[in-house]
């Protein structure tokens, strides 16, 4: 008996000692990262504490200067005029460009920045770039990203009085898994670790689950199960989610989201207003967005605006915008929004009389065609008590101070968040099939497996190619990495069994293993290969031609009914 | 006999002939590419089915509960707390000890109807799934283990990701059925073609009445017929079940398989 005794101390000790090490750690910051601007807060013990810039901002826009080699964040800079901003030495909407590849539509859509995107359409990184004392200096979102993380870390980092290490961010739900590497990287350049990269909607929920539980909790003491629809419309992604929140869990029943935005919006009002606008030069560029942006500002409040802008050598536009001629102009942005909240409400198996609340969140949460389609769909009144703009921050901050081992004396954040998978994630198979082993909006931690077989006789290897998407054809989804099996033994098509399982952990990290085995005996026949994902890097597109070109269907697998051993 | 099994395609590739997914964000449907596809596959003497949509849990954590699994196994019989050795404790499942908090690596021997205190029977409360499901996240999820150690970080992944897996499964008719046969043995292969003629002329027929449906009305209707259909195969299956007629019960499911995705398809064209 005495060697249990024993056992129990050890284990006691090392809890402990792990408890009181991690008690002592420190803040987790949240930050959203948004196509425009940018805001950071951070949990105090007792509440959600924005964190503004010195100039006493909450909100940070998020544009860099590039000025002579060495670019600046602009957290705490001011520059004298807006127009200066747009002269084609900063750059924005980074969010919308990074982690992308040249053939993509969002970085073709990127010729109205009043900066360079450079596109050879061969699936590689654009080429970005400022224009600096008439040069174009070439720069990358990663790069500029991290610059300015940096910034708000150092921020962080006076107004706390303390070192910043650990963060959470929020993303779009549309984001590939390439593009959440893109930013963990930016992080870490910037001296961040990443403890969670969490859907910008469901940083939002998590908000509203808060609030209701204070809400409740003051009044009759007990927390009612709440289904709330958020609906986050920002410049650059659309994103829409479901939870259901009850008892302090917040589960996430269904996301979805797509890379439509007030950026959108804009880009059809230049296009409308001044179809040849994409041969002005840079600054009557950088005008002419200012100038259209704020009547779109304008025209949420007023049914009709006079735009006057001057576009340099004489020529001036001038003219008058009413509302409903901007929402016609845009029918195409508000239908796919629509879209997704009927997709996120079927996929999460919810109609529209179970819904408890509806939240609008996000720049362009204040357009009111927006908010009436919203309110249309959903047959019900917007909810009110949160701002819009900081929604999705607060959100982040409460997840930090959740995933880090809450200070929370007084049980104000009695929360748990179960998130979902944003897009499926499986392997080629069947030739050019696209195959989900884990589909999308799967409850986080999750284990799958399904078997393959061999597409030949006696093929000895096979090739696992991993991907992530939502097409049926895997060239249309994202590569995330590829590996070969070999060591196969000889045998019939279809006889040997690859069993691929993918595991992805409550950080959202994915590893994918395969192993081989022959009917009949249980053991693997060669080593299980474990691979953490994405292992590819730049240019997936054309990494996907190069393999098919050099492998072709030779290595194909199949997939094969699905098995069940034991229980 | 190779023309017959070219007609019992697996169902869901008849039904997707009819009703391509209407996901309009990832637009994509080409019947250029699957033709010469299907031809390939029809080719080799065992015809694979082509979407194994892979709803339906997987029990088997091979890779990650090896060990979890082993030490389990070692301990089967007395069921004692890994870290405080505390024995066990009421009824409830052990997942998790009561008396120091620590998370108990995965047992396979408890099933998903123990984990929920149920007794393993088809027809169950499915209401009451959702709070114990809840309850089992918040004392389970790796959220709330982040200062343990990593060997009760693991614990914690696997023993979510079970539980997560256990509601799922219960929650939905379909998938029970097929659980609770394959607890006593009996695997369903939800993709095995149709052989049943009479199944075979009802699915021709729905998928005809889907076709020439004029209106969101009509495809209401065969949607509702549907539910119904897949609850009147629910019944039967409890029957079958219980006078342990597995044949019959695999058929039942077989017929739930596919009036839950017509139903589903159609939903989806609404």
């Amino acid at each position: 008996m005495a060697e249990p005794e024993y056992t129990v101390e050890s284990k006691c000790e090392t809890t402990e000692e792990e408890k009181s090490s991690s008690a002592s750690s420190e803040v987790v910051i949240g930050i959203d990262i948004g196509t425009s601007q940018c805001s950071v807060a951070v949990w105090n013990g007792s509440e959600v504490e924005l964190l503004k810039n010195t100039r006493n901002q909450p909100l940070i826009r998020f544009d860099v200067p590039v000025d002579n080699d060495i670019p600046l964040g602009e957290v705490n800079y001011h520059l004298s005029h807006k127009h200066e901003r747009l002269s084609g030495a900063s750059i924005l909407n980074m969010k919308r460009l990074i982690g992308r590849v040249d053939t993509d539509r969002v970085v073709h859509a990127s010729n109205n920045f009043p900066f360079l995107v450079q596109t050879l359409d061969m699936g590689a990184r654009p080429f970005i770039a400022a224009l600096v004392n008439n040069v174009w200096k070439s720069t990358t979102p990663e790069e500029l990203l991290a610059l300015y993380l940096a910034e708000l870390r150092i921020m962080a980092e006076s107004k706390l009085k303390r070192p910043i290490k650990d963060v959470v961010l929020c993303i779009p739900v549309s984001f590939s898994r390439i593009q959440l590497t893109r930013i963990e990287r930016a992080c870490s350049i910037a001296g961040l670790h990443v403890l969670r990269l969490m859907p910008e909607p469901a940083a939002v929920a998590l908000q509203y689950a808060q609030q209701q539980q204070h809400m409740l909790r003051d009044n009759t003491g007990r927390v009612s199960k709440r289904i709330a629809l958020v609906f986050n419309m920002g410049a650059g992604y659309c994103d829409v989610a479901v939870a259901d929140i009850d008892g302090g869990v917040t589960e996430i029943k269904a996301l979805s989201g797509s890379e439509i935005g007030g950026e959108d919006l804009l880009e059809n009002m230049m296009r409308h207003l001044l179809p040849s606008f994409d041969k002005l030069d840079i600054k009557s560029m950088g005008s002419l967005r200012v100038a259209i942006q704020e009547a779109i500002h304008e025209l949420s409040l007023e049914e009709s605006v006079q735009i006057d802008v001057d576009l340099g050598n004489g020529s001036r536009l001038c003219k008058e915008v009413k509302r409903e001629e901007f929402e016609e102009v845009n029918k195409f942005i508000f239908c796919e929004s629509e879209i997704l909240i009927v997709e996120c409400m079927q996929n999460a198996h919810v109609n529209v009389e179970d819904l408890t609340d509806v939240i609008v969140v996000g720049g362009c949460s204040c357009i009111p065609k927006i908010r009436n389609l919203v309110e249309n769909l959903c047959e019900r009144e917007i909810y009110k008590g949160m701002n819009p703009l900081t929604a999705a921050v607060y959100g982040t901050a409460l997840e930090g101070a959740l995933t880090s081992g809450i200070d929370d004396p007084l049980g104000d954040v009695d929360l748990l968040t179960s998130q979902v998978t944003t897009l499926g994630i499986g392997i080629r198979a069947n030739r050019f099939e696209f195959v989900p082993v884990i589909p999308r909006n799967t409850t986080m931690p999750v284990h799958k497996e399904m078997i393959f077989t061999t597409f030949k006789d006696n093929q000895t290897e096979a090739l696992i190619v991993v991907y992530e998407g939502e097409s049926e054809m895997e060239d249309e989804n994202h590569l995330l990495g590829y590996f070969k099996i070999t060591g196969i033994p000889p045998a019939l098509e279809g006889v040997p069994e690859i069993n691929v399982g993918m595991d992805i952990n409550a950080s959202n990290e994915l590893s994918v293993l395969a192993r081989v085995i022959i009917p009949g005996s249980r053991q693997p026949v060669v080593p299980v290969m474990e691979l953490k994902m994405p292992t590819v890097d730049d240019g997936h597109s054309c990494c996907n031609e190069v393999l098919d070109r050099a492998y072709g269907p030779t290595l194909d697998s199949m997939i094969v009914r699905r098995k069940n051993d034991s229980i | 006999m190779y023309k017959t099994k070219k007609l019992c395609a697996p169902l869901s590739t008849i039904f997707r002939g009819v009703l391509p997914t209407t996901r309009r964000l990832s637009p994509y449907f080409s019947n250029s590419r699957i033709p010469s596809l299907s031809s390939h596959l029809q080719s080799s003497s065992r015809v694979p089915p082509r979407y194994a949509l892979h709803f339906l849990p997987n029990s088997n954590f091979s890779f990650q509960n090896l060990c979890s699994q082993s030490a389990a196994k070692l301990d089967s019989s007395t069921k004692r707390c890994w870290n405080c050795v505390a024995d066990k404790t009421g009824t409830t499942p052990f997942l998790y000890c009561d008396s120091c908090r620590s998370i108990q690596p995965v047992d396979l021997s408890i099933d998903y109807f123990q984990i929920f205190g149920l007794e393993k029977k088809y027809e169950i409360e499915v209401d009451g799934l959702e709070g114990k499901y809840k309850d089992w996240q918040k004392k389970l999820h790796p959220d709330l283990v982040h200062s343990k150690s990593e060997k009760e970080r693991g614990y914690a992944a696997e023993q979510s990701a079970r539980v997560i897996d256990a509601y799922r499964t219960l929650s939905k008719p379909l998938s029970r059925a097929i659980y609770i046969l394959r607890l006593e043995g009996v695997d369903v292969d939800e993709e095995q073609t149709v052989s049943d003629p009479e199944l075979l002329t009802e699915i021709m027929e729905i998928r005809e009445a889907v076709e020439e449906a004029p209106d969101s009305q009509a495809l209401n209707q065969i949607q509702s017929k549907m539910e119904e259909k897949l609850e009147e195969s629910s019944n039967s299956f409890v029957n079958a079940y219980q006078s342990r007629n597995f044949d019959e019960a695999v058929a039942c499911i077989q017929r739930m398989t596919y009036y839950q995705r017509a139903s589903e398809e159609i939903l989806k064209k609404l």
